[in-house]
């Protein structure tokens, strides 16, 4: 697969297809890896491909440095390449200034992360070119895929907040989690609008109420469950459950998820007159 | 009286002006008595109502939040509150999942011809709060800092 | 720099100071509060002197920001925005503290009403305080109106925009104008014939220069918005060129196809394929009726262009017109693009047609249960039977008519919880018709009520009953059924408290008016709302009769509710004049209440990223996109822009944006956080 990662990114270098190839190259250690932005046919030895090539390289297409280097291909699994499908659908992308290789992906991390244990893109559903043998993509049921919001969920009121602001105390508002989200791609992040300042930035409990909430708030119907914002969390805050109960009611009331399909309407920018009226009265 | 019956709950209503501010006025008009604790934000539409004003709210010391508009199919602006219903519909979830009492968020349809049906549910909000209890978790969220400040001062 | 504020508190003469302690309000207005300069408190704010006392303070005082704490601001909003204009402060910096509607009238007790007043006043000096200028909004006005339907309320209103000096331009879907109207016989209360009085109108509004006519055609869209509406129209394939054609009637003589039922005639008379729906029409040339012509039917067949068909080519063989004939089987839909500046909607009614929903009056079954409309096609003297009052199943004249009110009105069960409005006076016309024409006849009226109100209209009815001997029965009919040539009338007279059995040779149901089946599509192109029972809905029931929720869009006529000939008449000349207001301005000032998109000096230039979801929420299309250049031009960034012309202020892309890079004037960001944040709760 390596080989073939590598004769892919070099053929595309060579013809000048893209200008630069956003992948995973070796970590200090063998258990990591980091990102690597090869822009010489001569360097593609130093593309990798691994179970620990954890990082979802999409939120690179946000950062202007990386922007620079000119039209990207870049490697993405499964989980990632849901993102290209939602930055083109959130007009943050076109589609054929990007070339997608997709790889195929049998689970991530040592031990394998949450999100690969209902994975239903072994097999990316957007590529150009298709690096792996292809892999027949499962399916879940609704209550698989959000299986793990369960012992959460089942919790009383009191254990409910009392288990998130125990939680939220630990943030110490970095914002590496919205760094690192691939659709967190704001000029100005709403917490950085201070005239008026509707989430006080401070790493304050009140705060840190609003901002956590609101952060997740702001993927509904976008989030593609890539877990990076909870990876990154220096102060280990489960922010995917958040981000997967928004996920969880998004598909259960508008029948949506987010990266599975190109064509669709956008959840929180469309209506059907047979919404949910339950919450109304 | 005890303490516990003191308490009176602190309601926040955002409502559309087209119907559900019209409809408290026509409850006015026709001298409908309800329960003071409410006080209400118009805007344009519920369609334009953003869940941080509803965080900001409980910031101030809001106990329970209503948020009401037109009925389906008769926006001012014919879909503003079909928006408004898919954002509350993940919107209170979402805050419920947190272990926010979902009786603190209330949403309704009252239009300006429904002045009896605004008395009716600003009773209900306040009757339903007022049996929460004050929004003491929140409240505390707000003071945390304050008293470390207090005490290093004094200490 | 702080903004020095005005608190004005009225006492409402006591509707407010009753149970609210008003000298306090405006004593806790001030207290704390460094921003508020000035308070004080007066009888009538609204009252010329009120008026005067804060215009007089805002001079002297220097004032540049106004909160009156009075009545709701749909009340006097205007008048205080507008004493403010007179001292020169924008009226944008006048906020109203509503403490009448949603408080002294509410809440009894005087500390309570008194401590929830303070708190109201002091949101809204917050408010206030974050105010800013805005300065309304001047759009170009296209100077010619667009009138939809061509009834009686659409000719009028027409008429009355054409004679004012304005073009119009009008469209009906059927292929002549004239409407309900031209159905009908005579007219209540004063019997005089309908088409009488209806077909001079309809010339002159097809001759008036001022009028632009396009039957056969729909609306295909609307766009735009106030002064500057662009309207796509459908012209349907008439397959007959307008321009040629005179009209000399030749091709409908010969067309072999007769049986088709009349629609004109409720299906109590035939026409042709070609035809025109009644002798009077407007255009008065033909249409092909393609479902039924027997040469589109085999071109359908085959699958081969209309023209190639051979099976009948009578109507194009006897049309005179040479050398290109007036008729073009092969001609298609053209799409006809107007700019106009103000449409008024006059799309009619139609009547309850689903027989199915009275199982107990046959369902359809009986051919001599028959409807209000086509009772009035019988009586016609253009009718089927030139106004013999013959019934459809054998021809016989009827001696026995039971006339049936309220079918479908006032019947929840049946969908419509509403009062028709003019079936009591019409089936009262009806009865004196039958009367008039059959002498030994009798006349039978179920009714629930007997609703006339209106100039001469009681009296017509107490003519009917009274002069013209028809017997009104208060009661329901439970049942019709058959016996021999009769059908059986089985109802109630709750007066007498006995059950009423009638054989009548016909029976005359006064079927309600209802919405048109498509009005909801009419509605939802020209962004208007309806009513539960789909009729169009008016902004204010009272203040705005004739306005719609869309501004430059007004109602005329029974697709807004029942109504009746004189009130609809009424009603299109109230929707004209508005037209004729609106465009005898070169400029429309629009409320400033718009939503605005964030420009930011360079590098940012826009904290806008443009996702497009307001774009996607936006309910008018105001959402463009803008590509902000380089000097080279090349494009640094995307972002969304609003036409502040297509905004209506709903503000739904500023909440939708995540950034809030999207704000709407008048209830931006600041303002209301000001009013959140002055919640003195904790």
């Amino acid at each position: 697969m390596i080989e073939a990662l590598r004769k892919k990114a070099e053929e595309l270098l060579k013809n000048k297809t893209v200008d630069v190839v956003y992948g995973y190259g070796e970590g200090s250690v063998p258990e990591r890896t980091r990102p690597v932005f090869i822009t010489k046919p001569e360097d593609v030895n130093k593309l990798t491909w691994n179970k620990y090539c954890v990082y979802n390289l999409t939120t690179y297409l946000k950062k202007q440095e990386a922007r620079k280097l000119g039209k990207p291909a870049i490697v993405v699994k499964g989980c990632d390449a849901k993102t290209i499908t939602v930055l083109i659908k959130e007009s943050q992308l076109k589609r054929e200034d990007i070339y997608i290789i997709g790889v195929t992906c049998t689970g991530i991390g040592d031990p394998p992360a949450t999100k690969c244990e209902a994975c239903d893109v072994n097999t990316p559903l957007i590529y150009d070119e298709l690096i792996g043998e292809k892999i027949e993509n499962k399916e879940f049921s609704f209550d698989e895929r959000y299986a793990e919001l369960d012992e959460y969920e089942k919790l009383s009121e009191k254990e409910k907040w009392e288990f998130w602001q125990k939680q939220f105390e630990k943030c110490i508002k970095c914002y590496a989690c919205s760094s690192i989200c691939p659709l967190c791609f704001c000029d100005r992040c709403i917490v950085d609008k201070n005239q008026p300042q509707w989430i006080d930035p401070s790493a304050h409990p009140r705060g840190n109420l609003s901002w956590n909430v609101t952060r997740a708030y702001h993927l509904a119907g976008r989030c593609i469950n890539c877990e990076e914002c909870q990876r990154v969390c220096p102060a280990d805050i489960p922010l995917n459950l958040l981000n997967k109960k928004l996920a969880k009611e998004t598909e259960k009331n508008f029948k949506y998820r987010s990266g599975y399909n190109a064509d669709d309407e956008l959840a929180m920018a469309t209506y059907k007159e047979d919404d949910s009226e339950e919450i109304f009265k | 009286m005890t303490e516990e019956n003191k308490f009176e709950p602190r309601i926040v209503a955002f409502l559309c002006n087209w119907c559900t501010y019209a409809g408290a006025d026509l409850a006015g008009t026709g001298r409908k008595e309800y329960q003071a604790n409410v006080r209400v934000i118009k805007l344009p539409c519920t369609g334009g109502i953003d869940p941080l004003f509803l965080i900001k709210a409980f910031e101030r010391g809001a106990d329970g939040i209503l948020v009401s508009g037109c009925h389906p199919g008769d926006c001012h602006y014919n879909s503003g509150n079909y928006h408004a219903r898919r954002r509350w519909n993940v919107y209170k979830p979402l805050l419920e999942f947190c272990g926010i009492n979902p009786d603190r968020i209330q949403f309704s349809w009252i239009s300006a011809a429904e002045g009896a049906k605004w008395v009716e549910t600003i009773n209900g909000v306040v009757d339903t709060v007022r049996a929460l209890g004050p929004f003491e978790n929140y409240q505390k969220l707000n003071t945390i800092g304050s008293d470390t400040s207090v005490s290093s001062e004094t200490g | 720099m702080s903004k020095k504020i005005g608190v004005f508190v009225c006492h409402c003469g006591t509707n407010i100071s009753a149970t609210v302690d008003v000298e306090k309000v405006a004593e806790e207005a001030k207290k704390n509060n460094p921003g508020v300069s000035y308070t004080t408190t007066y009888k009538y704010m609204c009252s010329d002197p009120g008026q005067k006392l804060l215009r007089d303070k805002i001079k002297e005082e220097g004032l540049d920001g106004v909160v009156v704490a009075a009545c709701s601001p749909k009340m006097h909003e205007h008048t205080f925005r507008n004493a403010a204009i007179k001292t020169g402060l924008n009226p944008y910096h006048v906020e109203i503290s509503n403490l009448r509607e949603q408080c002294s009238w509410v809440h009894p007790d005087k500390p309570t009403g008194t401590e929830k007043s303070i708190d109201l006043v002091r949101m809204m000096t917050e408010k206030t305080r974050k105010d800013k200028s805005l300065n309304p909004i001047k759009v170009p006005v296209t100077k010619r109106a667009l009138v939809i339907g061509g009834g009686i309320a659409g000719i009028q209103a027409a008429l009355d925009i054409a004679d004012g000096g304005q073009e119009v331009i009008m469209v009906e879907r059927e292929a002549s104008i004239g409407g309900h109207m031209a159905q009908l016989s005579e007219t209540f209360p004063t019997l005089d014939c309908s088409q009488c009085i209806m077909t001079p109108k309809m010339v002159e509004a097809a001759q008036h220069e001022n009028i632009t006519m396009h039957t056969w055609s729909e609306i295909e869209s609307v766009d735009g918005y106030i002064g500057n509406f662009d309207v796509k129209i459908r012209k349907k394939a008439r397959s007959v060129d307008l321009d040629l054609c005179t009209g000399c009637s030749s091709c409908w003589q010969v067309c072999p196809c007769k049986k088709i039922k009349s629609e004109f005639d409720m299906g109590m008379g035939n026409r042709t394929a070609i035809y025109i729906p009644f002798p009077q029409a407007i255009p008065s040339k033909p249409v092909i009726d393609r479902e039924n012509c027997i040469l589109f039917k085999d071109a359908r067949k085959k699958n081969i262009k209309p023209n190639d068909s051979k099976v009948c080519r009578k109507c194009i063989d006897a049309c005179p017109i040479a050398p290109v004939k007036a008729i073009d089987y092969n001609q298609v839909d053209e799409i006809v693009e107007e700019k106009v500046g103000a449409i008024i909607v006059a799309t009619g009614y139609k009547e309850l047609d689903d027989t199915s929903l009275y199982g107990e009056y046959g369902g359809g079954k009986y051919k001599d249960v028959i409807t209000g409309l086509q009772f009035e096609r019988l009586a016609s003297a253009s009718g089927p039977t030139e106004g013999a009052i013959k019934r459809p199943s054998d021809g016989k004249e009827p001696e026995i008519v039971v006339f049936i009110q309220c079918v479908g009105s006032r019947d929840p069960a049946k969908g419509c919880s509403y009062c028709s409005k003019t079936c009591c006076m019409y089936t009262a016309k009806h009865t004196m018709l039958f009367k008039h024409k059959v002498h030994h006849g009798h006349a039978f009226v179920f009714y629930i009520d007997i609703r006339c109100a209106g100039k001469g209209y009681e009296e017509f009815s107490q003519r009917a009953i009274e002069e013209e001997g028809a017997t009104y029965l208060r009661g329901r009919v439970s049942r019709i059924y058959k016996k021999g040539e009769k059908l059986v009338v089985l109802g109630a007279d709750t007066l007498t408290g006995s059950v009423v059995e009638i054989e009548a040779d016909m029976v005359v149901l006064a079927s309600a008016m209802k919405a048109q089946d498509d009005a909801t599509k009419i509605a939802q192109a020209v962004y208007i709302q309806y009513d539960k029972d789909k009729f169009l809905s008016e902004i204010h029931p009272k203040l705005k009769p004739v306005e719609s929720s869309s501004a430059g869009i007004f109602l005329a006529g029974t697709c807004q509710g029942p109504k009746d000939i004189p009130e609809t008449v009424a009603q299109a000349g109230a929707a004209a004049s508005k037209v004729l207001a609106l465009l005898s301005a070169d400029e429309l000032e629009r409320e400033p209440v718009v939503a605005k998109v964030d420009r930011s000096p360079p590098p940012v230039f826009s904290t806008c990223i443009g996702c497009f979801y307001c774009q996607k929420v936006c309910p008018y299309s105001a959402i463009e996109s803008e590509d902000i250049k380089a000097r080279d031009g090349s494009v640094i960034k995307t972002v969304a822009r609003v036409n502040e012309g297509l905004c209506q202020g709903c503000g739904l892309c500023a909440a939708t944006c995540r950034s809030k890079s999207v704000e709407l004037a008048g209830f931006n960001d600041e303002q209301i956080y000001a009013e959140i944040n002055a919640l003195e709760f904790n």
